[in-house]
């Protein structure tokens, strides 16, 4: 007997893997040859891992496919759940938005259609303009321009534009712009 | 992957909640044709995860239809307990479809799956505290010699042997006494059959360690089956009777 129990049992392993070079394996086959206890171990290794292999010994329960389905589904329907209360949200929020665009520019009207490059927030406009109330140009002035005719009317600036009046480019457009800070 | 995927051992669900087998024509077949013209399974599995990830997720459960039954059995080898074995081996499924955009092909779409597996079996394992019914071993073994409990003579695997419950019970529980590296080893290779190397590769430790616990693994399982079944074909634990040869 060439080799020991003791390296048999280090390599048995290997030599069911045939992992060992041939040598080493020689050396186990002349073991197992003359030794019947290393060769029921032998057996007994083997044999155990026929048996794990075998399916019946770790097969899944008989209704585990369907119920992996089932919560696959439920994942898929899940899943498509969040996608349309996403889109619905979405889709919600467009209408929702502009309504509050829209109520934005109700409460404080002509915000932005009257703004132009010489309007009240580009220039130092004061706050009280006049208007004509004889003349049909829709326009606010400066006191004292030169383009005002007619009966004046005193009025907010804010009120002027929210009446659809516009500034004078003679007067308010002559201002200097407000600097910022 | 070896015998791994086990083909055709699959039960048809048979519809449940409404989930169908996707049209003929559609991708699956398209894959599986074109594998056969590649000769390459794994092509046609590449195929169905491209689907899948464009927007076709009732394809998935063509996809992992070979793989069900690894899945559950490496969980169930792991945690020993058919409940939570089937709970975890759902949730792996699950997870690797959340995931599969994370699939980078760099193994097969079957052994990404056990890791999965591995890893989810592993988390219910910390969650629960589990400790091995019996556990016989720990890390410092490794490094022992081993020295066989007896020398009980095993020739013949009882043919009637797995057809009793209690049998495969008694299996499941001797695979439950081994610690959680041991099993690890043992079911990646000598259950799924994988590769030293893909076996390294999923538990993130070198082919040496592979080996060392795999031999620990099959001698200690050969220890607890052997008394028993080496005599009558009835599973039972060494016992003092076994002829010890060197006392």
């Amino acid at each position: 007997m060439g080799i020991s129990c003791q390296e048999v049992w280090r390599d048995i392993s290997d030599y069911i893997d045939e992992e060992l070079d041939p040598v080493q394996r020689l050396a186990l086959d002349q073991h197992f040859a003359e030794c019947r206890h290393c060769t029921a171990l032998l057996d007994g290794m083997r044999n155990v891992i026929t048996l794990y292999r075998d399916e019946r010994v770790l097969a899944p329960p008989a209704d585990f496919h369907e119920r992996l389905y089932q919560r696959l589904g439920e994942k898929r329907n899940h899943s498509r759940r969040s996608f349309l209360v996403w889109t619905l949200t979405a889709a919600a929020a467009v209408p929702v938005g502009l309504a509050l665009f829209s109520a934005a520019r109700l409460i404080v009207p002509g915000r932005d259609r009257q703004r132009p490059a010489s309007g009240p927030d580009a220039h130092q406009v004061p706050e009280t303009v006049a208007i004509s109330q004889d003349q049909d140009d829709k326009l606010y002035h400066v006191a004292g321009c030169s383009r005002l005719h007619g009966n004046p009317k005193f009025l907010r600036v804010e009120e002027a534009i929210r009446k659809g009046y516009t500034p004078c480019v003679y007067c308010i457009g002559k201002l200097q712009p407000k600097k910022n800070g | 992957m070896g015998t791994t995927i086990r083909e055709g051992s699959y039960v048809s669900a048979g519809g449940g909640d409404g989930l169908r087998t996707p049209p003929r024509e559609d991708a699956l077949e398209k894959g599986l044709a074109s594998a056969v013209q590649e000769g390459s399974a794994q092509a046609a599995e590449g195929a169905v995860i491209e689907r899948i990830l464009s927007g076709h997720q009732e394809l998935f459960l063509d996809l992992i239809r070979p793989h069900q039954r690894t899945v559950y059995a490496t969980v169930f080898a792991l945690l020993a307990n058919k409940q939570d074995a089937e709970d975890v081996a759902q949730d792996a499924l699950v997870k690797a479809l959340g995931r599969l955009n994370q699939f980078r092909k760099e193994s097969s779409f079957g052994t990404w799956l056990i890791q999965i597996a591995i890893n989810e079996a592993r988390m219910r394992n910390r969650k629960q505290w589990r400790i091995p019914m019996l556990s016989l071993t720990d890390d410092k073994d490794d490094a022992k010699a081993y020295i066989p409990k007896d020398f009980e003579d095993w020739r013949e695997i009882p043919s009637t042997a797995l057809e009793r419950l209690e049998t495969r019970e008694a299996l499941v529980k001797a695979l439950a006494s081994l610690a959680q590296h041991y099993r690890e080893a043992f079911v990646l290779r000598d259950i799924h059959e994988l590769s030293i190397s893909e076996t390294s590769s999923i538990l993130g430790i070198s082919p040496g360690a592979v080996k060392t616990r795999l031999r620990r693994a099959r001698l200690m399982l050969r220890d607890i089956l052997a008394p028993g079944l080496g005599r009558d074909g009835r599973l039972g634990w060494a016992s003092q009777e076994v002829s010890k040869p060197w006392e």
